[in-house]
């Protein structure tokens, strides 16, 4: 299985992920994760490690909380592709 | 690019770390004492001071001096030198290493440090301080001739410390903004503090084991409580009364419950909300955590100043934020003993109060890692049902681990274990980090309710609308009650220790 890295952020009320060739822009996290997943489909299956940048968070805050989320999106192959889900 | 990739990202980075690498590192300078040295007596300490002895004929030593005896030689105004010069160039070498603007962070710094030493050495005053009352037999407010006097005790520094900053965040905003935001960092601040409480904690240890040991195992059940009762309340509250969606509901119930603004990014994070959600409610979380601070300790020492430990661990499962969290118990603990000495003529040990409200707030800090892993867990697998898809790994619960604890513990573990396993040596060491528990961890408090003042902006309550309202509803009849009736249980009738005659 492959593996790629992205960077996550939030930027004017619209999450990014960005990184390795990949940016791509959306007002809903899910709605991100679902281009995520057309984009790189024809690598499945493969893991993208979302790194969240805090970059993004208003600076004051970062002195609570320096960090906001790691996730790890899988993306299978699709049934009609592999024939497996 | 911040983001947390290995288990040591942000060593150098974060707030959280360089409290660790500031208070660890003057705790070692202390611990040089063991070897006949002297390295931290340079700092300067405020004196209590009487302003008609003042303008009689004016002294800086009548205001201030340096705390250690070897540097007794030394003009004060070289020991305040020596002050601002080595503590404004490790909170810039910190903010350097963290990117942050270091010619506004040193000019921030040195406008906070002007003020709270200000604050200080004005709050030092007799007519602030001094208690009436009779100690083995001497009064020494009526030795001083004093007519009138507020009796604030040592809380006197703090709340005017409280009142320049709140001045220069409500009525110097451009100011605040402009000059003193990049340095306004209570956070680092009280943690810095926190870190050098470790040997506070550790005298305690050695002074009362068993004291200092209930303290800290009734502290893990307030985690129970802040986790398992107070959260589903207020979520519950939130979703139904107010009509929140899961995500803000859950967001505030953190917020509100568990350790406030801190709690309110993690579980943000956990469940993957837009971090408009957690911004908003710590806007609310700090606002009202001032509130807390000005109210509460002196609320709690009218209605129960016979009840010192119930109303530091309540304060520790009310207040959120450990900057307000330890800046209250802090100010409890001078009002409490203050307001005890004036009422019974017994002095407690200062610190026990301030310790039981601290130990609360760190057991519940400690868990928040693991109380956003299992948000995000069941988000993925019950609220969004995308186990298939989404994967959160473990190490997550390190990332949001409190690092300044790991500072707090490491400062207890050596000073209890050196001063266990060669009691010969404990008074040399007990001398020996005296400045550091003392003037050093003072002068932060100072600095944090300095900061927070200044970056408090009441009149930004008004646009906050229903989070704000759910957080004055579950703070007065949810949390603040419910932490009293359990600090009660747990605490009544403990009182600390009487200050040796």
């Amino acid at each position: 299985m492959s593996v790629r890295e992205l960077v996550l952020s939030f930027e004017r009320d619209r999450w990014r992920a960005a990184g390795e060739g990949v940016d791509v822009v959306h007002g809903d996290l899910r709605g991100l994760e679902t281009l995520l997943e057309a984009q790189l489909g024809g690598e499945a299956p493969i893991d993208v490690h979302l790194k969240f940048d805090m970059a993004s968070m208003p600076r004051w805050l970062h002195q609570y909380q320096g960090h906001y989320c790691n996730y790890t999106l899988h993306v299978g192959r699709r049934p009609g592709r592999s024939g497996r889900a | 690019m911040t983001t947390n990739r290995r288990w040591w990202s942000g060593m150098l980075a974060t707030e959280d770390w360089w409290s660790v690498w500031i208070g660890l590192g003057i705790f070692a300078l202390g611990l040089a004492s063991l070897l006949g040295l002297d390295l931290v007596g340079w700092m300067a300490r405020p004196r209590p001071w009487e302003w008609t002895d003042l303008t009689g004929a004016f002294a800086w030593s009548k205001l201030f001096t340096p705390a250690g005896a070897r540097y007794a030689g030394w003009h004060p105004l070289v020991s305040f030198a020596a002050t601002y010069v080595v503590f404004t160039a490790l909170f810039a070498l910190g903010a350097r290493c963290m990117r942050l603007d270091v010619r506004r962070f040193v000019v921030g710094f040195s406008a906070l440090f002007v003020v709270t030493w200000a604050a200080w050495i004005v709050g030092n005053e007799l007519h602030l301080t001094m208690v009436d009352a009779t100690v083995d037999g001497r009064n020494r407010y009526s030795e001083a001739g004093l007519s009138w006097g507020l009796q604030l005790g040592e809380g006197a520094p703090y709340l005017l410390a409280l009142l320049a900053g709140l001045a220069l965040g409500n009525f110097g905003k451009t100011f605040a903004a402009k000059r003193l935001s990049e340095a306004a960092r209570a956070e680092w601040y009280i943690k810095t503090a926190i870190v050098f409480l470790g040997v506070n904690l550790g005298a305690q240890t050695l002074d009362a084991s068993g004291f200092a040991g209930e303290l800290i195992l009734t502290g893990a059940a307030a985690t129970f409580v802040a986790y398992l009762f107070f959260w589903p309340i207020v979520y519950f509250a939130a979703r139904r009364l107010f009509g929140f969606k899961r995500d803000v509901a859950a967001v505030v119930a953190s917020g509100i419950s568990v350790c406030g603004a801190s709690a309110a990014i993690a579980t943000g994070g956990a469940i993957r909300a837009k971090p408009i959600i957690p911004v908003t409610v710590s806007m609310v979380v700090v606002i009202f955590a001032m509130l807390e601070l000005i109210i509460l300790p002196g609320l709690y020492t009218a209605l129960a100043p016979d009840q010192p430990i119930v109303n530091g661990a309540a304060l520790g499962m009310t207040v959120k934020t450990d900057g307000a969290d330890a800046a209250a118990g802090a100010l409890l603990d001078q009002l409490m003993i203050a307001r005890n000495l004036q009422l019974t003529g017994a002095r407690w040990q200062e610190g026990w109060i301030l310790s039981a409200s601290l130990l609360t707030k760190i057991w519940i800090d400690v868990f928040i890692g693991v109380w956003a892993f299992v948000l995000a867990i069941v988000w993925i697998k019950k609220v969004e049902k995308r186990s298939d898809a989404v994967r959160v790994g473990p190490m997550e619960i390190w990332f949001r681990f409190p690092k300044f604890v790991l500072g707090y513990a490491v400062a207890w573990a050596v000073f209890f274990g050196i001063a266990s396993a060669w009691p010969a040596l404990a008074p040399t060491l007990e001398q020996g980090t005296a400045v550091v528990a003392g003037p050093m961890r003072t002068m932060l408090f100072m600095l944090t309710f300095v900061a927070m003042g200044a970056l408090t902006d009441f009149s930004k309550l008004k646009g906050l609308g229903k989070i704000a309202l759910l957080y004055g509803l579950a703070l007065v009849v949810v949390i603040a009650p419910i932490a009293y009736v359990v600090a009660y249980l747990f605490h009544r009738g403990l009182t600390p220790p009487l200050v040796a005659p």
